[in-house]
């Protein structure tokens, strides 16, 4: 469990890293936090030649309020986030999400770009981003570019970003008005990636119809998931009519395939899948029914 | 015995300090990758990444010329250096399984070391490793053990129907009319998966030669039992070897023999010019370390009309995989002669196979026999639900009384000095059993699952097999009159340390700060068998006691002649000797330590010069017993399957307890095993015999979160020994699996629920709550 021999560079500024990544190529991988990154360098599931270290690479870290969204950088770190009141007030969702992650030690160095940009299909993160509606801004030596969450994940671990391309920030909408928002997770142990996980934002207008919804959904696939289907079938109903239950299976039937390991059958995943999703949306509604 | 009469038993019974906290929580704990020496080498294996293959060629070449590399070493290096191989533990003349250093031919398991790189560093030697081709050309694996008995392939070809042994009592036929005429009868056939001790320290050596001369440091629990096997590895003369632990951080039974990568770098180390270390790593150790617990039994128990029980028998069938660690076929036949357990079972008998399979092999765990008590608990529940009794009362019918020992069980257990029936009460009290009910009743009422289980059993310790028979102490009073007592040591957790110093303050009446002790080094300390067997805490007792009666007698004699009063009148206490009833004639031992070193004119006629003393304690008995009962409540998620537990419940009896907080950290420890056990820890194996579980994202070990306060209860009777004292290392490995699979089942009864396997994941649960529903349906 000896990491491979590679080259370290700790790049100053973001322009700096990404110029680095350009020109190391292929055989250099960015590490932040290296909550994932670390042990796959010591199990040699990951063979970087280059190490292009983002800790000390400036304005890539902090929490930004902006009118109807709050911009958080990438390397800012979970406990950052967990601790902090502008995102607490502003992106509930992102505030109750946070001490799901691993353990207060891992949070301690693990960062919100760290777990985007791995996009582990069981993290909480990518999912918390693609039911808020949020927003990735990335660099590249071609320039500045913004991707939705929803398109950011394509496939197992694999995202959207070219190698020589850099996730800097997050922008993540504030949901204003009658809102309410759950994240409900299943894991064997405390801390665990979950076996299925759901992170639900409803909002109600006056006559408590749902008038927007947005579900996610972790563990439950190779990428995080939008649960579409269920969103379209609450939107614009009475929130009283809407069973979670019924939100649940909805969510569950539009799956195509679900991942199945020794902790969890894929059939088992979507009985556990159904269930957090129904728990989540239960308690989303009934914090927006309060609101 | 005599020499346990004290002047003031000031220290045992109490919760001293340990000795070993201050240097282990600021870091100062020395471990074996701690050691450093000159030139040292770091060693790396090449493992099988095949669970069954012939090794058609291996190329070193790639990798040999890797800078840094000094030698690689293969079977045909290293194996035929190979004296005699067997464990002081087990004994020559068992028909042990094989054990090769390197694998020689075939590889047998995922892991399977194949080539032994020896580097400047663990990191080139892992380069070099990934460099060193080897051709494997795959053979069929036998990966199930249930099946491998009837399988075509073999994974040692001297080893028909893949049977590494059998052992067993009485043909089951013999019992057929009591099974025949019972009332009733359960039979069911349980299933236990494969789990591991884990221990937080992974395994790790280092070797080196120096003029004809071994030095090992290991991380073991018996550093002379390593030293043994090693001279006779090597065909050295045991004086030769010399072995040192300081801290071994865990060993649970995987450590208490050495295993073959020991032996390769045992064989390794005269070839090489600077000392050899090789320092397991995580997944080595949960891929080649040992598993443990993978097994099944075909259990059966017959009772007449009110519950009695008529008898008790178990067809046992376990896997020992490719490698088993040390021979497993005598360990096996104590699950079926344990099957009865502590309750008063008038027929019974048992057989027993070891399977081999290409897994990884078994090695020792803390109650190797544990499946026992799996097994018959389990049934005893489910027995009780059949027949419409709470599972309590059934056990208090059954459960062996004090005034009907000492009692031989069926299969020729003679248990003396056990209070199962004690325990068990305290446990229920401890409960209170019956709120416990009413808040069950309550809480179905609002359709939540809560459950009650138990397990109570009874265990053999401190057996008097031959490495474990005696024990030996030096005490040295030293000129300042300070202490230091040697014993072999072995301690992996488990507070040696503290015992001895507390049992030897109190023998010689000094103050506790006044003695230190030395353990764990060979050419230090006397002979001993270590850690292993829950022996340590009546075996280092009767040492000391022999040890300092000797020095006692010795310090009574100068101060009665130095006071000018009878040797009869002379007590021993607070560093002092003392005329009896007199207080204020005194002197401190610390002169007495200065008349034996420095004025030896000054002594009594007849008594020698010096304060030392070595001393050998015999077990007086083959076996002490002990027992316990756990007690475990939960909550069960019928949704999620997730288990939440409540409470876990302890009561012990361990004799006398030497240092309460030390005998409930042992407890602790081997509950929260039993824990990870029962429902998060499986050492799984696909299909095609790959470990699946070899890091731990998917181990799943227990932790703080998932663990209940442990409550703890004690009761204190004697045992036929020194103190009293009886063991306690590993009952709360033995007791913990079935009282929580019995708080499942017990939940889960509304829905028909019996359980028959573990572990209990989540998705098993659900899986038992949609399949139950056979004598009940849910609210």
């Amino acid at each position: 469990m000896k990491p491979a021999a590679f080259d370290y560079h700790a790049p100053g500024d973001a322009d700096e890293a990404v110029a680095l990544l350009a020109e190391l190529g292929d055989e250099a991988r960015p590490i932040a936090g290296g909550q994932s990154l670390m042990p796959m360098l010591a199990l040699r599931l990951a063979l970087p030649e280059h190490l292009v270290d983002l800790g000390r690479a400036e304005g890539l870290r902090g929490i930004e309020e902006r009118g109807d969204s709050v911009w958080i950088g990438a390397t800012t770190t979970q406990r950052t986030i967990e601790r902090s009141a502008a995102v607490a007030r502003a992106v509930p969702l992102l505030a109750r999400a946070t001490p799901l992650i691993g353990h207060f030690q891992i949070r301690n160095r693990g960062t919100l770009g760290g777990s985007l940009a791995h996009a582990d299909a069981a993290a909480e993160y990518p999912a918390v981003a693609v039911a808020l509606d949020a927003r990735f801004e990335t660099l590249s030596p071609r320039g500045a570019r913004t991707v939705p969450a929803t398109e950011f994940s394509t496939g197992v671990y694999s995202t959207d970003l070219e190698p020589d391309e850099l996730l800097t920030g997050a922008v993540f909408p504030v949901w204003s008005g009658r809102c309410g928002f759950a994240i409900e997770e299943f894991t064997r142990r405390s801390g665990d990636f979950a076996v299925a996980g759901a992170a639900v934002a409803v909002e109600l207008d006056a006559g408590s119809c749902v008038s927007r919804c947005g579900i996610g959904l972790f563990g439950l696939g190779s990428t995080p998931l939008r649960a579409t289907a269920a969103e379209a079938a609450a939107t614009g109903s009475p929130s009283g009519d809407v069973t979670p239950e019924d939100v649940g299976r909805t969510a569950m039937a539009e799956l195509e395939s679900v991942p199945a390991d020794l902790h969890a059958s894929a059939g088992y995943r979507r009985h556990i899948g159904a269930a957090v999703v129904a728990r989540a949306w239960h308690r989303a509604v009934q914090e927006a029914a309060h609101a | 015995m005599d020499g346990l009469r004290t002047a003031a038993a000031r220290y045992a019974g109490t919760r001293v300090a340990r000795v070993e906290d201050p240097r282990l929580l600021t870091g100062h704990g020395t471990f074996v990758d701690d050691v450093v020496r000159p030139g040292m080498f770091h060693g790396c294996f090449v493992r099988s990444p095949l669970a069954r293959a012939r090794i058609a060629g291996i190329d070193l070449s790639g990798a040999l010329a890797v800078e840094g590399v000094h030698a690689i070493f293969v079977a045909d290096d290293l194996n035929p250096g190979v004296h005699e191989q067997w464990y002081t533990l087990i004994g020559r003349d068992v028909p042990d399984t094989p054990r090769p250093p390197l694998a020689e031919g075939e590889v047998r398991f995922v892991g399977d070391p194949v080539a032994l790189v020896v580097a400047a560093d663990r990191y080139v030697a892992e380069d070099a490793a990934e460099l060193v081709a080897v051709d494997y050309e795959p053979l069929p694996p036998v990966v199930d053990y249930v099946t491998a008995r009837e399988s075509d392939e073999l994974v040692h070809a001297a080893y028909p129907r893949n049977v590494a042994g059998d052992l067993g009592g009485a043909p089951l036929a013999d019992l057929a009319p009591v099974f025949e005429e019972a009332a009733w009868v359960v039979h069911e056939t349980v299933y236990q998966q494969a789990y591991a001790p884990v221990p937080m320290e992974t395994r790790g050596i280092v070797a080196e030669w120096s003029a004809g001369e071994l030095t090992i440091w290991a991380a073991t629990q018996s550093p002379h039992e390593v030293r043994l096997f090693c001279a006779r590895l090597l065909g050295l003369p045991e004086h030769r070897v010399r072995v040192v632990m300081r801290d071994t951080g865990g060993g649970f039974g995987q450590k208490v023999v050495p295993q073959r990568e020991d032996m390769c770098v045992m064989l390794a180390a005269p070839k090489l010019p600077g000392a050899l270390k090789w320092i397991e790593d995580r997944r080595e150790n949960l891929q080649a370390a040992g598993m443990s617990r993978h097994e099944h039994g075909e259990a059966r128990l017959a009772f007449d009309a009110d519950g009695a029980l008529l008898a008790a028998a178990i067809d046992h069938v376990q896997d020992v995989g490719a490698y088993p660690v040390p021979w497993p076929v005598g360990t096996a036949a104590a699950v079926g002669m344990l099957f009865p357990g502590p309750y008063r079972v008038p027929a019974g008998t048992f057989s027993t196979t070891s399977v081999f399979s290409n897994t990884v092999g078994r090695a020792a765990y803390r109650g190797p026999w544990q499946f026992e008590s799996v097994a018959r608990e389990l049934l005893l529940d489910t027995a009780a639900r059949r027949m419409g009794m709470d599972p309590v009362e059934l056990r208090r019918r059954n459960l062996l009384r004090r005034d009907e020992l000492p009692y031989v069980n069926p299969t020729g257990m003679p248990y003396s000095d056990v209070t199962p029936l004690e325990t068990f009460e305290q446990a229920l009290k401890m409960l209170d059993y019956d709120a416990f009910r009413d808040e069950q009743r309550a809480a179905r009422e609002e359709g939540r699952h809560l459950g009650v289980g138990t397990c109570t059993y009874v265990e053999p310790t401190t057996a008097a097999m031959p490495l474990y028979g005696t024990e030996g102490a030096t005490i040295r009073i030293e000129p300042s009159g300070t202490v230091n007592v040697y014993v072999s040591g072995g301690s992996s957790g488990n507070s040696i340390e503290t015992t001895v110093v507390q049992l030897t303050a109190d023998a010689l009446g000094v103050d506790i700060a006044d003695v230190s002790t030395i353990q764990g080094d060979t050419a230090i300390t006397p002979f001993g068998g270590g850690s292993g067997g829950s022996r340590s805490g009546s075996m280092t007792a009767g040492a000391v006691a022999e040890t300092a009666s000797v020095l006692r007698e010795r310090l009574v004699a100068i101060a009665a002649h130095r006071l000018e009063a009878a040797v009869e009148d002379i007590e021993l206490g607070g560093g002092q000797a003392r005329v009896r009833g007199v207080p204020s004639v005194g002197v401190a031992v610390s002169e007495l330590a200065e008349i034996a070193y420095f004025h030896p004119e000054q002594l009594p006629p007849g008594v020698p010069p010096g304060l030392e003393a070595s001393g050998r304690y015999r077990a007086e008995s083959p076996i002490i017993w002990a027992n316990a009962t756990h007690v475990c409540t939960c909550e069960v998620d019928v949704v999620t399957g997730r288990v939440t537990l409540l409470r876990h419940i302890v009561s012990e009896d361990c004799g006398p307890m030497i240092n309460p907080s030390v005998v409930e950290g042992q407890i602790a420890g081997g509950t929260v095993q039993g824990i990870g056990g029962v429902l998060y820890e499986h050492l799984a194996y696909d299909a095609d015999g790959n470990p699946i579980t070899s890091t731990f994202m998917d181990y799943l070990l227990p932790t703080a979160s998932e663990v209940p306060d442990i409550e703890y209860g004690h009761i204190e009777t004697l045992a036929p020994g020194p103190g009293g004292y009886k063991g306690v290392g590993e009952g709360g490995a033995i007791g913990t699996p079935p009282a929580v699979a019995n708080a499942v089942a017990d939940a889960l009864a509304p829905f028909g629920v019996e359980i028959t396997r573990l572990p209990l994941t989540p998705e098993a649960i659900v899986a038992l709550v949609d399949g139950g529903a056979r004598t009940a349906v849910p609210r």
